[in-house]
């Protein structure tokens, strides 16, 4: 009886501990659902973003948190989308950018063409 | 004897197929096509990602300031090289050329190395009487620049036993021809450090 019992809990505590690993898709239109990371991010934190419309171009500030205590660098570069989320541009040059320990910084950029209603920020740390 | 016999066919196909190339591509392995927007660090010299980001950093910066409105006619003139080093300023400034040009802000008159080839083009169409009359383009309707835009770059170097360290500075402006009056500027630095 006690085995049998076993047998019925046992798929179902997998199934709760799976779904707790899981994590999920982040909310769309959400600063997370806009960063698309290149594996592992060692040390550094993408947080909030300020988006806006300068003469008719789009322009983005990103906050960069360092949490080592040590010096790290990071590569990044914006993807500009259009309205059918697809790209309105070529692709952008990667750059690098270096935050001191424990730094919080900001990257800032501006659209290429006004057409840009939409971006994703790639990183990826070396 | 026939699972050996089968077995020994079998490895022969997948012998004869493993020799048939089916990448497209010809030629040694060692020569391989690079993405060209990565980060260069081969050597502290000026490069092609310093190249990339003077030219999105000014272009974007001038489309987006707003002092290019109604799509001026803008003359471009050489990059000085104020460096020690050569670098090949007009590829800056095309590469900046092109991506004002595609962002819509901006429409360029022949610059210096064009302007040659634009009044032989006008003479031969004008005074050659080899065109049909009809399709020549008149001369005296080129269109005058109502801005310049002008830039330098600069490199400080240092050296010591561990270091060598290089400053480049970029500086773009954008002057009206009327006026003499610089409406835009704006400057991108680099420093890159080669630890020895």
């Amino acid at each position: 009886m006690r085995m049998k019992i076993f047998g019925v809990l046992a798929p179902i505590l997998a199934l709760t501990l799976l779904a707790g690993c899981a994590t999920p898709p982040p909310p769309a239109g959400s600063a997370a659902s806009k960063v698309v990371p290149l594996g592992r991010m060692e040390n550094i934190e993408v947080g909030a973003m300020r988006v806006a419309r300068e003469n008719g171009f789009m322009t983005v500030k990103v906050e960069l948190h360092n949490t080592s205590f040590r010096n790290k660098s990071m590569f990044y570069r914006f993807a500009w989308l259009g309205n059918d989320g697809f790209p309105v541009a070529d692709e952008e040059g990667w750059k690098s950018v270096t935050l001191y320990g424990s730094q919080t910084s900001f990257l800032s950029a501006i659209a290429p063409v006004p057409k840009a209603t939409d971006f994703r920020l790639e990183v990826k740390t070396p | 004897m026939l699972p050996i016999r089968l077995c020994s066919i079998a490895a022969v196909a997948l012998l004869a197929t493993g020799c048939v190339n089916n990448s497209p591509t010809l030629g040694s392995k060692n020569i391989s096509y690079g993405d060209t927007k990565a980060v260069e660090t081969v050597t502290n010299e000026f490069g092609s990602t310093d190249l990339q980001m003077i030219a999105e950093s000014m272009t974007r910066s001038l489309a987006q300031s707003g002092a290019l409105q109604g799509r001026p006619v803008v003359q471009v003139y050489d990059v000085k090289n104020k460096t020690s080093e050569y670098i090949d300023t007009r590829e800056i400034t095309t590469s900046i050329k092109t991506q004002l040009m595609k962002s819509g802000t901006a429409r360029f008159a022949s610059d210096n190395t064009d302007m040659q080839s634009q009044v032989d083009q006008l003479k031969l169409q004008n005074q050659s009487g080899l065109y049909k009359p009809s399709t020549v383009n008149k001369t005296g309707n080129m269109l005058a620049a109502k801005y310049r835009l002008e830039g330098s770059i600069s490199s400080i170097v240092k050296r010591s036993s561990d270091y060598k360290d290089v400053f480049y500075k970029f500086s773009l402006q954008l002057i009206d021809v009327e006026s003499g009056v610089a409406e835009w500027m704006d400057e991108k630095e680099i420093r890159k450090t080669t630890e020895r």
